[in-house]
């Protein structure tokens, strides 16, 4: 189904973001166009929501270039349940920034390379081929480079070399992949269920795989290719917040997928048996990287593992190739990404209103910033993955996907996974609510309400993505489309 | 309309010999007269371009003279890249006006633009021949005239390169010669289809195979192909701003459009295999990739910089070409279209900086992209697609290239390619990295100002045409692949 909506959707940030350049110097325009951008692209987004859920697929094709592999678009579930969090955090990240960032230097350009990080989101989202998935990959990755700079510090300019040295090496890999692709299938389309399903056996194929998955892998931090996060932390917290939660990590898990269901297949991939690697290497990631969360002392390096070690939930759910476990996955990405922004946004705004970012320096933040704080223990109970909250839904997902596929051992690593998310989330919990406040300046109060609504305003999505499981038209359902129509591995649970 | 043929070359060459008697009393004369003459070019090769989508690759007989008797010209997908050739130069043609004013002498001026039409007429005489003979004094035309521009901003540093490029371009004028001389001796023909119809019945093989290797190795010195390519960065790096645009973009592509021509004289013969040969280029490129890359990071100065990225993206053309799959071969001739309009954006951009803060080293010029926002974002735009990032017009070489590669059954060969890729962009960085995130270490820079029009608007112009060049790349690539098909059929 042609659809104009489709292109439109990307055109509508990547508008906002060059408008922002050349209009954006005095502070009030730039808010206004920012958020009104924000809300029109995610209301346009809404209005392809009834169509995905039924398993329509809305197109677009852009340019053909070169002959036969077009830049095109198009919309089925599993992009679309993409776009609609990248869109919905958006919203919430934008406002947030707008009051985080007031007395910084550089807004025009901080605000010009936020939107086109997210117009790049969306073109990754929409991609109807893996050379646009890799066009905005790469755009992605170049928008990104001026936030992760943004202090100009030589610590910020380090970080960014590190990141772009990092995710252009990926880059290179998937153009690598991608030609490979195109080698030995002749096509580079989506939508297939499986382009390589005709290439089993070719002695290429191993370095296909190979070269997709590193490649993603990079973005998706899965070990030992995540050097870049935690260095990337220098970041101004809403950069940090949109790196971790909507844009660039999840660009990497969202490509793992798309290699996963679109550019093997499940079939092949499962007769191939390199899933199981991949499957190992996420289990390892999980745990690792809940062990280095629980060594560090800073509350934003702390997160940048816990987001090291909760991607490789989506990267087992792909990897175990089942129903159940590809709905774990996809489900994560809304749930690890509301969930983690919250605790962005907490970070950012206890950084900004007592200047304090190390873990032990929290203690009885909760009696002055109580709204805060209460944000802040939802994310955490959903990391532990506490019933009711949208990370139980994954780990239950998860296990039953682990079952599905006579993997046993991933219910214990769920587990093993939620007691030490508990053994890093609740000592900081406890320490904000039950020990008292040492040497706080007077007068530090509740974060500003630009900092408070956004941050509320998610965590409260949290606890819907917890219970809404059975209300159509939410994620959870979306999820349900994308496996039934997608993945090709036959309908939900 | 048939006699538009010649026109195109000629045009521009009588109009060269005219600047200085346009320009004798009016010195200023002279910018718009080659101006005129460059818009004259670009028309008539563009209708060449039409005519030849239209009915096909057709021919002029020069004077009358049948084609194996007298000189013919000949317009096929190859020759569509005059009108590439044309675009560009144009471009640098009116960009040259306030350079021109800044970096040459008044007495000179009307020379520098008669030798800049000069070399223009012989590009397009060189892409529209037919005969071996004529390409060489286009060749020739192109080659002195370069010379002689490299010299023409002054200074002793640009009259030693020009120098150096004097000596490499005049032993490989003569190893071409010498092997036209060959061929011309052992068929009694000179036109190329002639030539290579006439090689069948030739017994001499060491000759023959002399004349291979002369043509080789001299083309391969003007595409200042590793390890042959030692003249190129110094000249040029030191030539003036526009001549550093035309030299990189199009001279050195004079070697690899002589190449694609020559080697299908010798696909007919039955006991000569160019097997070895192109292995031999598709190695030599891969090299000239990854050491043209290293090279250019060691570089402080944009120039430099940019002049060693030439010699590894003509590695990136001569690999495609040795490996002589049609992808392959598709790629390095879409790439020599595509790296002329990248290149010639890199250094007018980098001329435009340096007429206007007269630094030209990274570290000097840190912050200038904010004095100069659209010369910057055109430099930006034109570094992404040095890269090839998808979907400006770097990328396709590189895809096709890459494709071929593996068509050929060498992996290794992609993966040189795309590591050489990566090399480049860690570099590029830098510069993006002085523009836009660095704090300005000289004071000048923040009284900086923007280019003038007459400079902005051309390199704007080629900057839009990178990324154009590569959404509405599949017009270029068609034509290539038509091209290629004479070059990779019998590889």
């Amino acid at each position: 189904m042609l659809d104009f909506r489709v292109v439109l959707a990307p055109a509508i940030s990547l508008a906002c973001g060059l408008l922002v350049f050349v209009l954006g110097r005095h502070d009030g325009w730039r808010a206004t166009l920012t958020l009104s951008a924000a809300l029109i692209k995610l209301l346009l987004i809404l209005t392809l929501l009834p169509g995905s859920l039924e398993g329509v697929v809305y197109g677009y094709r852009a340019f053909d270039f070169p002959p036969g592999v077009g830049i095109a678009f198009r919309v089925d579930a599993l992009g679309m349940f993409f776009a609609l969090v990248s869109s919905t955090l958006w919203v919430l990240a934008t406002v947030y920034a707008i009051g985080y960032m007031r007395e910084q230097h550089e807004r025009v350009r901080f605000f010009g390379f936020f939107a086109l990080c997210v117009s790049t989101t969306v073109g990754i989202a929409f991609a109807a081929n893996l050379l646009t998935l890799l066009l905005f990959y790469e755009l992605l990755t170049i928008c990104t480079y001026p936030l992760v700079i943004h202090d100009e510090t030589p610590a910020a300019l380090r970080a960014g070399r590190k990141y772009l040295a990092y995710t252009l090496c990926g880059g290179a890999l998937i153009l690598l992949g991608t030609v490979l692709v195109q080698h030995l299938a002749g096509s580079l389309d989506f939508g297939t269920g499986g382009l390589l399903r005709a290439a089993a056996g070719q002695p290429l194929l191993p370095l296909t795989f190979i070269a997709l998955v590193a490649g993603f892998g990079v973005k998706a931090c899965l070990m030992p290719l995540h050097g870049w996060l935690p260095t990337a932390m220098v970041a101004p917290t809403p950069v940090s917040a949109l790196l971790h939660a909507v844009a660039v990590v999840k660009a990497g898990v969202f490509g793992l997928l798309r290699v996963t269901y679109d550019v093997f297949g499940v079939e092949l991939l499962a007769g191939l048996g390199y899933m199981s690697w991949v499957a190992a290497l996420a289990a390892f990631t999980i745990l690792a990287g809940s062990f280095a969360a629980l060594a560090q002392v800073n509350l934003k390096r702390r997160l940048a593992w816990s987001t090291i070690s909760q991607l490789s939930y989506i990267v087992l759910g792909a990897a175990l190739l089942t129903p159940l476990a590809a709905m774990a996955a996809i489900v994560h990405i809304a749930n690890q990404a509301f969930a983690k922004i919250t605790m962005f946004f907490v970070a950012g705004a206890i950084e900004r209103g007592t200047g304090r970012t190390e873990l032990h320096e929290l203690a009885g933040l909760g009696r002055v910033m109580p709204w805060t704080m209460a944000a802040f223990t939802v994310a955490a109970l959903s990391f532990i993955g506490v019933p009711l909250f949208a990370g139980f839904i994954t780990k239950w997902y998860l296990s039953l996907g682990g079952l599905q596929a006579h993997a046993g051992w991933v219910v214990l690593l769920m587990l093993a996974s939620a007691l030490l998310n508990a053994a890093y989330w609740l000592p900081v919990v406890y320490r904000a609510w039950f020990r008292p406040p040492r040497g706080l300046a007077e007068g530090v109060k509740e974060a500003p309400l630009l900092l408070l609504v956004p941050m509320l305003v998610s965590a409260a999505y949290v606890v819907l993505l917890g219970i809404s499981t059975r209300v159509p038209g939410m994620p959870f359902s979306l999820a349900e489309a994308a496996v039934h129509y997608v993945t090709g591995i036959g309908a939900g649970p | 309309m048939q006699h538009l043929l010649p026109l195109a070359a000629v045009l521009p060459l009588v109009a060269g010999a005219l600047v200085p008697a346009v320009a004798w009393r009016r010195p200023d004369r002279a910018w718009g007269w080659a101006v005129a003459a460059g818009s004259g070019t670009l028309v008539v090769t563009a209708l060449l371009t039409l005519r030849l989508l239209r009915t096909g690759p057709f021919s002029y007989p020069l004077g009358g003279w049948a084609p194996p008797w007298g000189i013919e010209l000949r317009f096929d997908a190859l020759s569509a890249l005059s009108l590439g050739i044309a675009m560009i130069y144009l471009a640098v043609l009116v960009f040259s006006r306030r350079y021109a004013q800044s970096a040459v002498a008044p007495q000179r001026r009307a020379w520098f633009y008669s030798l800049l039409l000069v070399n223009l007429g012989g590009l397009v005489g060189f892409a529209c021949t037919a005969d071996l003979f004529n390409m060489f004094v286009c060749m020739e035309l192109v080659s002195v005239s370069s010379y002689a521009l490299v010299a023409a901003g002054g200074g002793r540093i640009a009259a030693l390169a020009a120098f150096k490029y004097l000596v490499a371009g005049a032993v490989s004028s003569m190893l071409v010669l010498f092997s036209v001389g060959i061929l011309h001796a052992l068929t009694g023909s000179l036109n190329m289809a002639d030539v290579a119809v006439r090689l069948a019945d030739v017994e001499a093989r060491g000759p023959v195979l002399l004349a291979v290797g002369a043509l080789t190795v001299g083309f391969m010195v003007k595409a200042a192909l590793f390890p042959l390519h030692l003249w190129l960065p110094d000249a040029h790096a030191s030539a003036p701003g526009p001549v550093s645009a035309v030299l990189s973009a199009l001279v050195v592509k004079l070697g690899v459009i002589g190449l694609v021509r020559v080697l299908p004289l010798f696909t007919g013969l039955e006991w000569l295999s160019l097997a070895p040969l192109q292995e031999a280029l598709a190695w030599l490129g891969a090299i000239a990739i990854v050491t043209g890359a290293l090279a250019a990071l060691l570089q402080e100065d944009i120039k430099l910089m940019l002049a060693y990225s030439t010699v590894s993206n003509v590695g990136y053309i001569v690999l495609g070409i040795g490996l002589a799959t049609p992808p392959a071969v598709t790629g390095g001739l879409v790439h020599v279209l595509n790296h002329g309009l990248i290149k010639a954006t890199l250094f007018l951009a980098a001329g435009a900086i340096i007429y206007r803060t007269g630094y030209r080293t990274l570290r000097d010029l840190r912050g200038v992209g904010r004095m100069m926002p659209w010369t910057s974002v055109a430099l930006s735009l034109g570094v992404l697609s040095i890269v090839g990032l998808p979907p400006t017009a770097g990328f396709l070489g590189k895809w096709y290239i890459a494709l071929g590669a593996f068509e050929a059954g060498r992996p290794g060969f992609a993966i040189a390619l795309l590591a050489g890729a990566l090399l480049i962009f860690v570099y590029y960085l830098r510069i993006l990295n002085a523009l836009y995130f660095r704090a300005p270490l000289r004071e000048e820079m923040l009284a900086v100002r923007e280019a003038p029009v007459s400079m902005l608007l051309p390199v704007l112009a080629l900057a839009l045409l990178c990324l154009l060049g590569g959404l509405f790349g599949s017009g270029p690539v068609a034509l290539a692949a038509r091209a290629a098909a004479a070059l990779a059929g019998g590889g």
